[in-house]
Parts: C-alpha cells; structure tokens; sequence
C-alpha cells in the first residue's frame, strides 16, 4: 500500500542552483554538495531527499537520497549503471557521507532529481483512472524500455510503483523510473507491488531478483493507473500474500473491477505467478505483441476442503507451503505425522506431489525423532520449496532470498535471533539443500559456489571470520560500524585510513590498538585480492606488542596499496602502543638508535617506515645473537675472575714449586761452573 | 695394603743401601768421608730436617753444598788423600766457612726465589682481575645485563 507523502515541490528548473549550495559546504565525490535544508519530499523512493548541487558545472538538477542506516545501497548498480543516459531513470551518480539535517554524517545517494510529480500525488486515495493510450505511451513502453536496459546489464530496478514514477509538467512527457539504489532491492516495495515470493520475505532480504519482479511491478503499476486505485488498499501484507497465492495475483489485484482488454490482457500475463510466463520488457515494448503471447497458466488446483495449518486454512499447494513457512513448528508435526501428504492426495488430489512430501516425510523419520528441531527445521525448508519451487528460503520462521542475506544480516530490524538463524543458513549450507529442492528453479552450480564461498568466510580464524565479516562481504557500501571510528564516516577502504588519522588526536582512543573485529572485517571485505597474513592474525591471540605490531603490518599495507597520505596521528598512537617493546631489546646502542628511527618516523607518517623500525626481524635476531653472545662471554669472565680470586692456593705451589726448581738449577748451574773451573785448572 | 708395604720395604731396602754405602765409604775412604761429610753437614742436618717429598731443600743445599766442596775434594785426593790432608783441609777455616755459606745461599734460595716468584704471580693475578673486571662491566652495560656477580 503507498503511503501517504507530504506534497511535491514544484521541479526545478534544470541548470538553477539553488541558494543554499554553497561552496564550503563538505561534498560528496569531490563535486556534489547536499543542501538539506531544501528536502524533496517523496522524491526518494522512500527515503529522504534533499536538493544537491554539481560544483563542477553548477548542474542543480540533482537530489541527495539519504541511505537509511542498516540498509546499504545497492553496490552492482552503480558499476551497472556508470554510463547509463536514458533519462527515463535516476540513475546513481555517487555514494558518500554529507552532513544530514541533524548534523552528524550520513550517508547519501545522489541522482538526478525527478522531472516533476510523482505519477501518484502523496496522501492521494485515488486518481483519475488513465487512459489506455496514455498507459502504454507515458508509462508502459518508457518504462519496458528502461527495464530491458537494466536487464541487459544484469540489474533490476525492483521500486517500480506508482510513487516512484515520476513525470515531467510537458504533456505526453514519459514516466521516469525513481530512485531505487540507495536501499536494499524491493525494501520499500509494499507488499501488493511485489510478488507474493517476494513479499512473504523480510523487506531487506528479497534480494535483487529478477527483471520479471520488476514487469510484476509494472503491472501492478499499470493496474493502479488504470483502476485509479492501488489494489487491496486496507490490506495488511499477509492478507495480501495469502490473497494471491490463494486467487492468482491478476484476480486478486483486479477483482470485480472491469479493465478495458488490452490493458486486462497484458496486465494478466505481467502478473503471471511464474515469473517465466510473464512477457520480457523486451516484448512489452511493443504491447501488441507481449499481448497476443501471452501464455495461458493454469489456475491452481484447489482443494474442497481445507487444510488447518496452525491458525491458517488453506486450500492449495502453494498456499499450504505459505502457511508452513509462516508457522514452521505447526507446518512441521503436520508433515512430520503424514497429514499434509494424506490431505494433499485425498483431499486436493495431486498425488505427484503428495508423493514429493512422502518421500521428504520418510527422509525426517531416518533423522530422528519428533524432538529433533534441526531435523523438522530442515523437514519444513524441503517441504516449503517442493509445494511452491517459486517460494524463498524458509529456515526456522524467516523467509529469505540467499542473495538477499547480506542486507538481512545488517537490517535495523534483525535482531540476534534471526541473525543466528542466518548463520545456521550459511554454516549448514542450508541455501544449497533448499536450491536442490526445488528443483529446475535456479542455478544451482552458481548457488553452491556462493554458499560456498559464504560458509568459507563464516568459518575463518579470528577476525576473519563470522557474522561480522559476512556483513561487510556480502554489504560492499556498508559502512563501517566500529565503534573506534566513533561518528566517522567510512564505506570505502580509502576513507578508512584518514578517519583512524582523525580519531588518532582523541587520548582517550589511543590506550588500545585502533583495530578492532569491524575494522579488521571491514578491511578484509574491501581489500582487493586475498588477505595477507598479517590480516588473517589479527584478533588471534597474543601479546599486546605482537597485537600492536600486527594491526600495524595491515595498516602499512594499506598505507602502501592506497598511496594513503602521511599519517603521523596514526604512527604515534602504534609508537606509543609499541614503546615497550623496545624494551625487548638489549642492546643499549641498538635501543638508542630504535628510538631515534621511531621518532624520525612518527612525524613523517609512513607507517612502512615506522614497521621496518619496530619489526626489524634482522635487528632483533642480531640483538638475541648478540646478547646471547654477551651473556656467554660474562659466564666466562666470571668464571675466570672467579678462578682468579679462589687461585691463591695454586699459585703459592707454583710459585714454590718455580721457586725450588730455579734454586735447584743454579745449584746445578754452579757445580757445573765449579767441575769446569776444576777441570781448566 | 699389599703397596704400601711394598714401597716399605723398597725404602727399607734403600736406607740399608744408603747405609752399606756409607759404611764402605768411611772404611775405605775415611779421609774423603771425613773431609765432605765435614764440609756437608748443612746438607745432612737438612737431610734430616727436610721432609718434603723429593726433598727440594736438600736438592738445592746439597748441590751448592757439592759446587763448593768439589775444590777442597779434589785437593785432598791429589794431596795424598789421607787423614792430615783431610784434618788440614778442615782446618783452614775458609773451606768449610766456603763449603757451609754455599749451602746456607742455596737454603736461602729455597726461601727466597718462591717467594718472589708467588709475588710476581699476584701482581699478574691483580693486573688480569682488573682487565677482566673492565671488560665485564663494558659488556654489563652494552647489554643491559646486571652488575657484577
């Protein structure tokens, strides 16, 4: 259902700055300033807006959509979209943090800003129904268009609704497609304009989906302009849900109302429940033709009578594997105890599939017993994709698309429950048995290299590894959430450096390393390549230089990698956090000249340098040689001082005996004298 | 047990020989015994007296003892090797004051020379501690190792 918005600001002229736009002002990009004291109400797809100005060429015709914290933008879009130029979307222009209204750094999208009104005013209830020639000229062929362009670059849009689409004040203008990127895919999509698949799930994990998404949307879109009316206004989203997959979504929609053939007929195949019955944008482009092929689905079989799921009824397939999601522990003894296969033979009469349910049903008896959650948990996934192969993920009561996990994990509204229940998802590869269930839907080989790759990171050492660092892999624009850099704003490794520079002058900051398990998951998920050692040591266990020393090995080497400036704060803080262990060292004059290379070091900011000082392996082996070394040679002095002071004893029989044999040769030497001067005469 | 009473009775059988020798000396050469044991009394009381092992007193005394009776010896045996040559010899105060200050030198000797030497030790002794002690205190303080032991 749209909700209602406060009125449209009267476009602005292109080309016009606006007042406030002023040259101090912090930017985004290094050219797009915010004003938010001009707010563009309803014009960001959900979100706040507000007026923003290109400094390099004055353009004011662009608006800053401010992100919602806990809900990143969409990062493939904005590579996708780099060279787009169809004016018929806002495509993203940049990403950056700007001060918000209140002040602190928020984050902004920038785009284009809307054209004029939205095709649907804020507060309205309804609007005059348009005409069909309008609805394929202004709103069907420019938007199929825009979509088969997104759909060639591999994206959606998936914000397709009547209060995103815009129009300028030039009659026959065409619609424009809002801002859809700053926001995980389809989270503002109310639950009419999207696919009872992906509205069952939580508004961040729906995951970027499919172009057909995007048709459904179309057509929902289509069908609100044409009855001037949004269809099941009241409705909460599981009245919705249930209504669609109990009707079809076109007879759900569209009820009584009466809609002129053309548009009846395309909106039909565009809401298709399958989205591979529904028309490619492609063809929309030409009504007449996505018209004559549409394809012809059969109702859903339904059941005389109902089956009780807990406190849902329901009377088919598809909404049985709806009300089991919904209610897993219900949903579970039912098929744990042969109910719903039974109901589904005799009572709807699809035995193929009450086959499907047995054969899962034989499957959960072999794991164990009733009390066995795991087991009904995995039980009610397998059953919920083979009674709807189009339904999400459905694990322990949360629904999810496996692309959709990223935004999942960091939602505002996720709370510790459902995270551990998405890191069940990933570490038991619950995605992969789910893809296996539901057979031809889906990619299967692409699925298990991802799940893969997730459980990969899961399981990592330190802080490497975990929920934390699958919330910054699998969000590329999240910011960075460590409470170290306090108010900072960092969403790219580039603005990492220059922030934990600025946080370096608060004291209060620099009594532990700066690094912490955020900061460490948020470097490893935004470097380029494999991490190195040194970040794959970080938060293992060790002593607080060999810490200090480590987290200033990854930050040297961002320093390297990024051609980061100089960063003297940030080379102090690790010279302080490192002073002691100089003191490791023995040498007087080794540690004399450690300090002056440190001190050198420090002003200059280049924390290679200031590593090459402090972790000179070639130093501190010399150092442990040469005291080693030293140590020996004063155990031998002492032991020869020592000698020395207890010799007096040997040297007085030495010198006795010396004494006594001198004495003895020159008495020999005078006999000889006196037998010669005998013998001479 | 068994050795020890072996080199008894070596020394045993040694002074009986000493002693036989002596004997034969004085019967058959009474003059010569009376002259030198005359001029080598020092060296027989410090025979007695010394009872050092290898008796390096007696090797000192007696040696000089022998350099300076080796002339009044010798006289004796050219002058007819009797009793009054030998009594006359003996006579002259100046042989054996000679014969008996040669061996009093050569016992001073004894005394004097190890104790020089055992000072010419120390001084060495003091000059290689202080040396040694410089070099350990240099090194103490190169590496920060703690002062003297």
């Amino acid at each position: 259902m749209l909700k209602p918005r406060p009125e449209q600001p009267p476009p602005r002229a292109a080309g016009a700055a606006p007042p406030a736009a002023a040259a101090g002002q912090p930017s985004i990009a290094g050219r797009y300033a915010v004003d938010v004291a001009q707010p563009l109400p309803g014009a960001g797809g959900g979100l706040p807006a507000f007026v923003a100005t290109d400094r390099r060429d004055g353009r004011a015709a662009l608006m800053a959509v401010q992100v919602a914290p806990g809900a990143p933008p969409r990062a493939a879009t904005f590579a996708a979209l780099a060279d787009h130029s169809d004016p018929c979307l806002l495509r993203p222009l940049a990403y950056g943090a700007a001060p918000g209204p209140d002040g602190a750094a928020r984050w902004f999208v920038i785009c284009p800003a809307p054209p004029g009104p939205a095709l649907w005013p804020a507060g309205a209830s309804a609007i005059r129904p348009w005409s069909e020639a309008d609805l394929i000229a202004r709103l069907l062929r420019p938007a199929a268009s825009v979509l088969a362009d997104l759909q060639a670059r591999r994206i959606t849009h998936r914000a397709v609704r009547p209060d995103n689409l815009f129009l300028d004040a030039a009659p026959g203008s065409p619609a424009v497609l809002g801002c859809a990127w700053a926001s995980p895919a389809g989270a503002w999509q109310p639950a009419a304009f999207e696919p009872p698949y992906m509205a069952m799930c939580a508004p961040a994990a729906r995951g970027e989906g499919r172009i057909a998404d995007d048709v459904y949307a179309l057509g929902v879109t289509l069908l609100t302009l044409a009855l001037g009316r949004v269809p099941l206004a009241g409705l909460d989203a599981e009245a919705i849900i249930r209504r669609k997959l109990e009707f079809g979504c076109f007879e759900a929609l569209v009820g009584e109302a009466r809609l002129v053939p053309m548009i009846a007929d395309l909106a039909g195949g565009m809401l298709a429940q399958d989205p591979d019955h529904r028309p490619t944008p492609a063809l929309l482009a030409d009504p007449a033709a996505a018209r004559a092929r549409r394809v012809a689905a059969r109702p859903p079989r339904r059941a005389p009578r109902p089956l009780e799921v807990g406190t849902l009824a329901v009377s088919d397939a598809r909404s049985l594997a709806y009300a089991i999601a919904r209610q897993p522990e219900a949903g579970a003894r039912l098929v744990r105890l042969g109910v719903a296969d039974h109901w589904l033979r005799r009572v709807l009469g699809d035995t193929t599939l009450a086959g499907k349910i047995e054969e899962v049903q034989r499957q959960r008896a072999g794991e164990g017993g009733a009390e066995d959650a795991a087991a009904d948990a995995r039980l009610v996934l397998k059953a919920v994709a083979l009674l709807d192969p189009l339904a999400p993920l459905c694990w322990r009561g949360t629904a999810l698309w496996p692309d959709g996990l990223g935004p999942a994990l960091v939602a505002e509204t996720t709370d510790a429950a459902t995270r551990a229940r998405i890191e069940e998802v990933v570490a038991q590869e619950i995605a992969f048995t789910w893809g296996g269930a539901r057979g031809e839907h889906g990619d299967l080989l692409a699925l298990r290299q991802e799940v893969k790759l997730q459980r990969g990171l899961l399981k990592q050492r330190g802080w490497m590894g975990g929920l934390t660092r699958l919330d910054y892999a699998l969000n590329p624009l999240l910011p960075c959430r460590s409470p170290v850099l306090a108010d900072r704003p960092v969403a790219r490794l580039d603005e990492l450096l220059p922030a934990l520079e600025a946080v370096s002058a608060r004291a209060d900051r620099r009594m532990a390393p700066p690094l912490d398990r955020d900061l460490a998951a948020f470097v490893a998920s935004r470097i380029e390549g494999r991490p190195d050692q040194d970040l794959a040591a970080l938060g293992e266990a060790g002593t607080p230089d060999e810490t200090a020393l480590t987290q200033l090995a990854v930050l040297a080497h961002l320093q390297s990698r990024l051609k980061a400036p100089p960063l003297p704060g940030v080379a102090g803080w690790f010279a302080d956090l490192t002073a002691a262990s100089l003191d490791g060292l023995h040498n007087r004059e080794t540690i004399a000249a450690q300090r002056a290379a440190v001190a050198a070091a420090v002003p200059a900011g280049l924390l290679p340098a200031l590593l090459a000082v402090l972790d000179d392996a070639a130093t501190r082996a010399a150092d442990a040689e040469g005291h080693a070394a030293a140590q020996a040679a004063l155990e031998q002095l002492d032991a020869r001082l020592a000698a020395l002071a207890d010799g007096g004893a040997a040297r007085h029989e030495i010198a006795l005996r010396i004494g006594q044999e001198a004495t003895a040769v020159l008495g020999l030497g005078a006999l000889v004298v006196a037998i010669l001067v005998a013998a001479l005469g | 047990m068994k050795k020890a009473g072996a080199v008894a009775a070596k020394r045993g059988s040694s002074l009986w020989l000493q002693g036989l020798i002596c004997g034969a000396l004085v019967t058959l050469a009474t003059p010569t015994a009376l002259l030198a044991g005359a001029l080598l009394l020092p060296s027989l009381i410090v025979h007695l007296l010394d009872t050092t092992s290898g008796k390096p007193t007696l090797r000192a005394v007696l040696l000089f003892g022998l350099a300076a009776a080796l002339r009044p010896l010798l006289a004796l045996w050219t002058g007819g090797q009797n009793t009054e040559t030998s009594l006359a010899l003996l006579s002259d105060m100046a042989v054996p004051a000679l014969a008996w200050s040669a061996q009093g030198g050569g016992w001073l000797l004894t005394q004097l020379l190890p104790l020089l030497v055992r000072v010419g030790l120390e001084a060495q002794t003091r000059i290689d501690i202080a040396r040694l002690r410089a070099e350990r205190d240099r090194l103490a303080e190169q590496w920060g190792v703690d002062g003297e032991t």
